[in-house]
């Protein structure tokens, strides 16, 4: 009798074990999450705001206003320019401040990224993963429309959308090109610094279906693609560049794996950075991790999505 | 400056000074970059600096933008109450009751642009009956409701 091969010996560890057991996908991805040190909860997001600066002159006037209409807001604790929006009569995103460009609806954990780059008026930099724009907008916001933001996508629908949210945010200095992260090179211009928010699986927090159709091929195939995008775009930094790597996905083979294999395969080490969330982990499943990943940041769904944010800067020797 | 930039801002009994230059254009559709991001700037990009406007069928469709930098300078303007800045948004005309000042003549036949009382742009209309006369006065042609309506269509 041919034998039944429910294990192929090159699927990883994980698929192999998907296949053996009679988990649901849930079962399989909270278990992973309990061996990573937390415990599964449903998580409730609240609307966050956060305030375009470049385009209000006093903040407080702007949530007084939004205030009087209705809005009840609350600063977020961790973020510069992020509120929660704790009660609306109406829609956040159909105010008049909204369509202005005063103020961007983006979760709260989405808005630390742009935030962690050093210095960024009149650099130039490459916003790699754009579409729809939230965080080429918030660059734009830093940089005082300095500089220049060169903002790459692939889908030319969500580029569409992320023109709209450029002329509804009044950014003046980025330049949209529909081009794969991987092709940057085609460009032929080096970057000061590089927002590196790629594709990834996401996480339940945002997606109630998230379980049913995400399985563990996903999340590797999305691995995949990220370790590509970090080989091609780490080419056009310069010698003295930043970049900011995040993902909304709580799976450690498209954070911390990847910034693992980064720091053995593309020369790159982790900064430290000080933001919301936890230590980056350092051991997975068994495996022991360069101390340096710990310099990441992991953020556990609650008050926010689940994230992953990171800074890398090119070694010394390379 | 590009003709039917100049001719649009005309409309308004208004002038801006843009940098030839600097203004690009992809397709019917126009743009005003910064120096640092003309240097980036190769022929087949998706959007770059400032969207101005674009021709179609002959007629110059302005970006939001421009009507932001006419508002700062001399213009035919109608400043609009609280609910006439709700209904203009969501793509209403003006009614003479809505209006709180005019600045400009405010001829029958004027394009003006409408704001809000904090003094920013809502988007334009065309003055269609004498502004001291009941009724509808001002005919809504672009307003920053267009926004939400061109998200409706990329969902």
């Amino acid at each position: 009798m041919k034998p039944l091969h429910l294990i192929s010996p090159t699927s990883s560890f994980y698929e192999q074990l998907s296949k053996l057991s009679l988990m649901s996908s849930k079962e399989f991805f909270t278990d992973r999450y309990r061996k990573l040190g937390w415990k599964y909860h449903t998580v409730e997001l609240k609307k966050t705001i956060r305030i375009n600066s470049a385009n209000v002159k006093k903040p407080p006037d702007l949530v007084k206003r939004l205030q009087d209409l209705g809005l009840v807001l609350t600063k977020v604790p961790f973020l510069k320019n992020g509120y929660w929006v704790e009660e609306s009569r109406f829609s956040a995103g159909a105010t008049t401040g909204y369509l202005s460009g005063l103020y961007s609806i983006q979760e709260a954990a989405a808005q630390i990224p742009a935030t962690l780059f050093t210095e960024l008026k009149d650099k130039t930099v490459l916003d790699a993963c754009a579409a729809p724009g939230g965080k080429t907008t918030q660059l734009a916001d830093l940089m005082r429309n300095t500089g220049a933001i060169v903002a790459l996508d692939v889908n030319r629908q969500r580029l569409t959308a992320l023109s709209n949210q450029l002329e509804r945010c009044q950014v003046k200095n980025t330049i949209v090109y529909q081009l794969d992260a991987r092709r940057v090179s085609q460009l032929e211009t080096s970057y000061d610094r590089i927002l590196l928010d790629v594709p990834c699986s996401g996480n339940f927090a945002t997606d109630r279906n998230w379980f049913k159709r995400r399985t563990i091929k996903d999340v590797e195939r999305n691995a995949a693609l990220q370790r590509e995008i970090l080989t091609e775009t780490v080419k056009m930094l310069e010698d003295d560049g930043e970049i900011i790597y995040s993902t909304c996905s709580l799976e450690p083979e498209e954070n911390e794996l990847n910034i693992d294999w980064a720091i053995r395969n593309l020369d790159m080490r982790v900064e430290e950075i000080s933001c919301h969330g936890q230590e980056g982990l350092t051991e997975v499943f068994g495996k022991h991790l360069d101390g340096s990943v710990g310099n990441c940041m992991r953020i556990w769904p609650g008050q926010t999505q689940g994230f992953f944010v990171c800074k890398l800067l090119k070694s010394e020797s390379a | 400056m590009i003709k039917p930039i100049d001719d649009f801002v005309s409309l308004f009994g208004a002038s801006i000074s843009l940098e030839e230059s600097l203004i690009v254009k992809k397709r019917n559709r126009y743009f005003l970059l910064s120096a640092s991001l003309k240097k980036l700037t190769l022929k087949d990009f998706f959007y770059a600096g400032t969207y101005l406007g674009k021709v179609k069928n002959g007629r110059f469709f302005p970006g939001f933008e421009l009507l932001r930098m006419m508002a700062e300078k001399k213009a035919n303007k109608v400043v609009v109450n609280e609910k006439t800045e709700w209904l203009f948004i969501c793509g209403r005309d003006v009614f003479k009751r809505g209006i709180v000042k005019v600045i400009g003549p405010g001829r029958k036949g004027d394009h003006v642009l409408v704001l809000n009382c904090y003094g920013e742009c809502l988007g334009f209309g065309r003055v269609i009956s004498d502004l001291d006369k009941e009724g509808v006065v001002i005919k809504n042609i672009l307003d920053i409701g267009d926004f939400l309506r061109r998200e409706a269509r990329t969902l």
